[in-house]
C-alpha cells in the first residue's frame, strides 16, 4: 500500500508526527513512568491514579504481582516478594557478601546454590536474576505508558544512579532489553532531576543536585546555562540509601527488644523493617513515635523513638554523604559559594535531619519545593521527547560525565587507569602496551573500574584476550588498547597489536554479569510463557499498520478519488475500505486484519498504478525529455 | 575532507590560537557551542553511520577539551605540535636544586600530621605550590617561542612534580578533613 502514499521529496503525507518516548525512574523502593504530553511533562498514573509504582515483585507459581499489592504481600510471603532489588543490579555473588554485611545472615531471600556469579533467587516462579526482576517492573512501566498513550513507544529513557558502574549500567540495560523496551539512553539520576529542575525554574549558574534515594546516593555538580546541563563532577555511593536509615533503626528496635537477629523468621524481619521505615517516615513529622511488634507471645516490645535517636542513628550514613559533596565539589574546582542552588531529589530528602546537614555543608538551604519522588522521571521523559525528535528548539543539551576510573591490570596487580573519573563523555582513549616476554603471542586484558591503586581494591569488568600476533622478542610488540565510553556510560574495548594489526574487540560484559547466552535463554523463555502477549503485540502492530493504510486510502480519494476513479470504482474500493475499518476494531486475530488490508489492496491496485502515472506525468510537465534519459 | 574537525589540533578545534594560558572561559563556551551540533543525542534518529560519527567527533571534543583544560596536559600538548612526545621518556633529567627542594617539600607534607595546625600548612603549601607553577608556565613560554625545546621539556617535567605534589597534598587534606566531620 506504500504506493499510495506519494508524495513530493521532503514533504511528508503525514502532516504532524508525533513520536511517544517515555521517561523511567526505576528505583530502589518506587518506580515511576512519564511523559511529555502537549509540551507539558508529567508522570503518568495507573487505573487507580497511583503515580508511584512500589518496586516490589512477588512471585508465584502461576502469577506475578508487582507493586503495591506486592508491597503488603511482603510479610506474609518474604521468600517470594522481592523489593529493593535495585541494589543487587550488577552484583556478584561476593559483592552481595560485603554490601549486606550488616543483616547479611538475615537478607530475607533464599539465594540458589549455582555456579553463575550472578545471585539468584529462590521464588514459586523459579530462580531469578535481579535483571529479571526489574524487568518485570519494567514492562509493568512499559504498559501502564502505552495504555496512557495509546500509541506504538518509540522508546524509552531509563535513568539510572550517576554513580552506578559499568556492571550496573549493563545489568540495566538488559533487564530494559528483557522488558521489550527499545533503550533511547541510560540517563543520570541526578542529570535528569537538574533538566526537570533547571527548565521549570530556569534557574542558571551552577548547581549541586544532591539525590538520596531508598538504596542509592549521588550528588552531581552541574553548570546550567541556556539549555545546556553541563555535569562537572559526580560522586556518591550505589550502596546508601533510606534503606539503610530503615536497617539502623531496625538494628536499634532489634537491640531495645533484647532479640537476636538471627532467631528471626524473614517474615519477622520484613515486620521490623517495616515498622522502621514506618517510624522515620513519621519522625518527619512528629518529634517522637511509639513502635511496638510482637517479637514472640511472650515477647511483646514496645518503645518510643524520638528524633534525637534517630539521628544518632543515621548521622554516620549522612556524614557519608557529605564527604562525597565535598570530593565532588573538589574535582569540579568549585567553592561552596559559588553553588547557587543546592536541589533535593530523593524520597530520602524528606527526612528532617538530611536536609539540615546538607544546608549546614552548604551553608545554603536546600530547594525543597520540588517533588523529590517525581522530578528524575520528569527529566527523563523529557530527554526522552527530545530524543525522538519532538523538541521543536532542539536545544537541550546534556553532557555528563565517567563517574569512576576506567583501568587495566598492570604487572604485580596494580591498576593503571585509562580513563579518570569525571572526564566528560562520550569519550575514547588509547593506551599502548608491550610484551614482557620473549616469543609471547597472546596477551590478557583485564579491565578495571574505581579509584584504588590495587586491582583486587577495583571493580573488574572484564577480562579478554588478544591472540595469534606475531612472535617478538620482549618489549616489541606494540598492543594499543582502546577504551570507548559512550553517551550511555558504556564501556567497549579493542586491542589491536600494532606490528602486525591484529585486532580483537569486547563488548565490556561485567565480570559479575549476565552472559549474552544467559540474556537470550532468558528471552527465549519470557516469549515461551508469554505466547499470548506476543499475540496481542503482533496484532497491535497490524492494527497500526491497518490506521496507516486507511489514512493513505483516505488521504488519496480526497485528492483525486473523483477525477480518477468511475463511480463504481470509488464503490468497490470504499466498501473494502469499511470492511477494513471493522476488522481494524474487531479483529481478534492478526490473520483476519492482514487479509482485509490485502483486499483493499487488491481492489485499489488499479487506482495505486493511475496515481503513480499522473504523478510522474506531474513531475515532468516543464521538463525536455532528454533530462531523464 | 580537508576542514574535517579530525584534521585539526586541540586549540583549533575550538578556535584559539597555540597558547600557554588560553581563555577557559572562551574554551567552555566553544566546548558548548560545538557540543550543540555534535552530541550523540542530536543524532538519535539518524542512520548508525551517522551515530558513530556523533561518538567519535564528540569524543574528540571532549579529549581536546579535557586536555586543554588542565595546564600540564595543555603545555605536554603543545610539545607534541612541535613533534616532542613525552610518553614514556626514558630521560628525565631535572635541576638539582628543583629536586632538593621538591624532597623538602615532601617532607613537610610527610610529617604535616603532627604539626599542631595541618590544615593551615597544607592551605598555605597548596598556595605556594600554585604559585609556583605559575612562574614556571610563563617560563615555558618564553622557551617554547624560542624553539628550545629541551628546556620547554624540562618546565613539564617540574610541572609534573608540582601537579603529583598538589595531589598528594589534596589527598591529605581529604583524610584530615574526613576525621573532622
Amino acid at each position: 500500500m506504500a504506493l499510495l502514499q506519494i508524495s513530493e521529496p521532503g514533504q511528508s503525507t503525514k502532516p504532524h508526527e508525533h513520536k511517544f518516548a517515555i521517561g523511567i525512574d526505576l528505583g530502589t523502593t518506587n518506580s515511576l513512568v512519564a511523559s511529555v504530553r502537549s509540551g507539558k511533562a508529567n508522570t503518568l498514573p495507573d487505573e487507580d491514579g497511583g503515580h508511584l509504582l512500589p518496586s516490589v515483585v512477588q512471585y508465584s507459581a502461576d502469577s506475578i504481582i508487582i507493586g503495591a499489592v506486592a508491597k503488603e504481600n511482603q510479610v506474609k510471603d518474604p521468600h517470594n516478594t522481592i523489593s529493593s532489588i535495585k541494589r543487587l543490579m550488577g552484583r556478584g555473588v561476593e559483592d552481595l557478601k560485603a554490601q549486606f554485611k550488616s543483616l547479611s545472615d538475615v537478607l530475607p531471600y533464599e539465594f540458589a546454590q549455582t555456579d553463575s556469579a550472578v545471585p539468584k533467587i529462590k521464588t514459586a516462579a523459579g530462580n531469578k536474576t535481579a535483571v529479571e526482576i526489574s524487568a518485570d517492573i519494567l514492562k509493568t512501566l512499559k504498559s501502564r505508558g502505552e495504555k496512557t498513550l495509546g500509541d506504538e513507544l518509540e522508546g524509552a529513557v531509563i535513568t539510572v544512579p550517576a554513580y552506578f558502574d559499568d556492571a550496573q549500567r549493563q545489568a540495566t540495560k538488559d533487564a530494559a532489553t528483557l522488558a521489550g523496551i527499545n533503550v533511547l539512553r541510560l540517563l543520570n539520576e541526578p542529570t535528569a532531576a537538574a533538566v526537570a529542575y533547571g527548565l521549570d525554574s530556569g534557574a542558571e549558574g551552577i548547581v549541586a543536585v544532591y539525590d538520596l534515594g531508598g538504596g542509592t546516593f549521588d550528588i552531581s555538580i552541574m553548570q546550567l546555562k541556556q539549555g545546556v546541563f553541563e555535569v562537572l563532577s559526580t560522586g556518591g555511593d550505589s550502596a546508601l540509601g533510606g534503606d539503610d536509615f530503615d536497617h539502623a533503626i531496625a538494628e536499634w528496635i532489634i537491640k531495645e527488644a533484647g532479640v537476636n537477629t538471627s532467631e528471626l523468621s524473614s517474615g519477622l524481619l520484613r515486620l521490623v523493617l517495616q515498622q522502621a521505615c514506618k517510624a522515620k517516615e513519621a519522625l518527619s513529622e512528629h518529634s517522637k513515635i511509639a513502635i511496638a511488634i510482637e517479637f514472640s507471645a511472650d515477647n511483646k516490645w514496645s518503645g518510643i523513638l524520638d528524633r534525637e535517636i534517630l539521628n544518632s542513628l543515621i548521622d554516620p550514613l549522612i556524614k557519608k554523604s557529605l564527604m562525597s559533596c565535598r570530593r565532588a565539589l573538589r574535582d569540579a574546582d568549585v567553592e561552596k559559594d559559588q553553588v547557587v542552588d543546592v536541589v533535593m531529589v530523593g524520597g530520602s530528602t524528606r527526612a528532617l535531619r538530611v536536609r539540615e546537614q546538607v544546608g549546614e555543608f552548604f551553608e545554603a538551604e536546600p530547594r525543597v519545593d520540588i517533588d523529590p519522588d517525581r522530578v528524575v522521571a520528569i527529566g527523563a521523559a523529557i530527554q526522552a521527547n527530545a530524543l525522538v525528535g519532538n523538541d521543536a528548539e532542539g536545544n537541550l543539551l546534556l553532557m555528563d560525565v565517567l563517574p569512576l576510573s576506567l583501568g587495566i591490570e598492570t604487572m604485580g596487580g596494580l591498576a593503571e587507569k585509562i580513563i579518570s573519573r569525571n572526564t566528560p563523555i562520550p569519550v575514547s582513549r588509547a593506551q599502548e602496551f608491550t610484551t614482557y616476554k620473549d616469543g609471547q603471542t597472546a596477551m590478557a586484558v583485564h579491565v578495571v573500574q574505581g579509584e584504588r591503586e590495587l586491582v583486587d581494591d577495583c571493580r573488574s569488568l572484564a577480562k579478554f584476550e588478544l591472540r595469534g600476533f606475531p612472535s617478538h622478542v620482549a618489549g616489541a610488540a606494540r598492543i594499543r588498547v582502546t577504551f570507548q565510553v559512550d553517551a550511555d556510560g558504556l564501556l567497549s574495548v579493542s586491542a589491536k597489536e600494532e606490528t602486525s594489526g591484529i585486532e580483537a574487540s569486547v563488548e565490556v560484559k561485567p565480570s559479575y554479569g549476565l552472559q549474552d547466552s544467559e540474556i537470550e535463554a532468558m528471552l527465549k523463555a519470557s516469549m515461551e510463557f508469554a505466547g499470548d502477549d506476543k499475540d496481542a503485540r503482533s496484532l497491535r502492530e497490524q492494527q497500526v499498520e491497518a490506521d496507516r493504510v486507511l489514512e493513505a486510502i483516505d488521504s488519496a480519494m480526497a485528492d483525486d478519488g473523483e477525477d480518477m476513479l468511475s463511480a463504481e470504482e470509488r464503490e468497490a474500493i470504499l466498501s473494502v475500505r469499511q470492511e477494513l475499518e471493522i476488522s481494524r476494531h474487531n479483529a481478534t486475530e492478526t490473520q483476519q486484519l492482514k487479509d482485509a488490508m490485502s483486499r483493499l489492496e487488491k481492489v485499489s491496485a488499479a487506482y495505486v498504478a493511475r496515481r503513480m502515472n499522473a504523478s510522474v506525468q506531474k513531475s515532468m510537465a516543464g521538463h525536455q525529455v532528454e533530462e531523464f534519459k | 575532507m580537508s576542514d574535517s574537525i579530525f584534521n585539526l589540533n586541540y586549540f583549533e578545534i575550538f578556535s584559539q590560537p597555540v597558547a600557554t594560558e588560553p581563555d577557559v572561559n572562551l574554551l567552555k563556551e566553544k566546548n558548548r557551542e560545538l557540543q550543540q551540533q555534535v552530541h550523540p543525542d542530536k543524532f538519535a534518529n539518524s542512520s548508525d553511520a551517522e551515530k558513530r560519527e556523533a561518538m567519535q567527533k564528540t569524543s574528540l571534543i571532549n579529549e581536546a577539551f579535557d586536555t586543554l583544560k588542565n595546564p600540564v596536559s595543555r603545555l605536554q600538548y603543545m610539545l607534541t605540535l612541535k613533534g616532542v612526545d613525552m610518553n614514556g621518556e626514558t630521560d628525565t633529567s631535572m635541576d638539582g636544586a628543583f629536586l632538593m627542594e621538591q624532597m623538602e617539600l615532601r617532607e613537610s607534607i610527610a610529617d604535616v600530621r603532627s604539626q599542631a595546625d595541618p590544615l593551615d600548612i597544607l592551605d598555605s603549601i597548596l598556595a605556594e605550590l600554585k604559585s609556583k607553577a605559575k612562574v614556571l608556565i610563563v617560563e615555558f613560554a618564553d622557551f617554547y617561542q624560542r624553539d628550545d625545546l629541551e628546556k620547554s621539556r624540562e618546565i613539564v617535567r617540574k610541572l609534573q612534580f608540582i601537579n603529583k605534589a598538589q595531589k598528594e597534598v589534596n589527598e591529605i587534606v581529604e583524610q584530615l578533613e574526613d576525621e573532622l566531620i
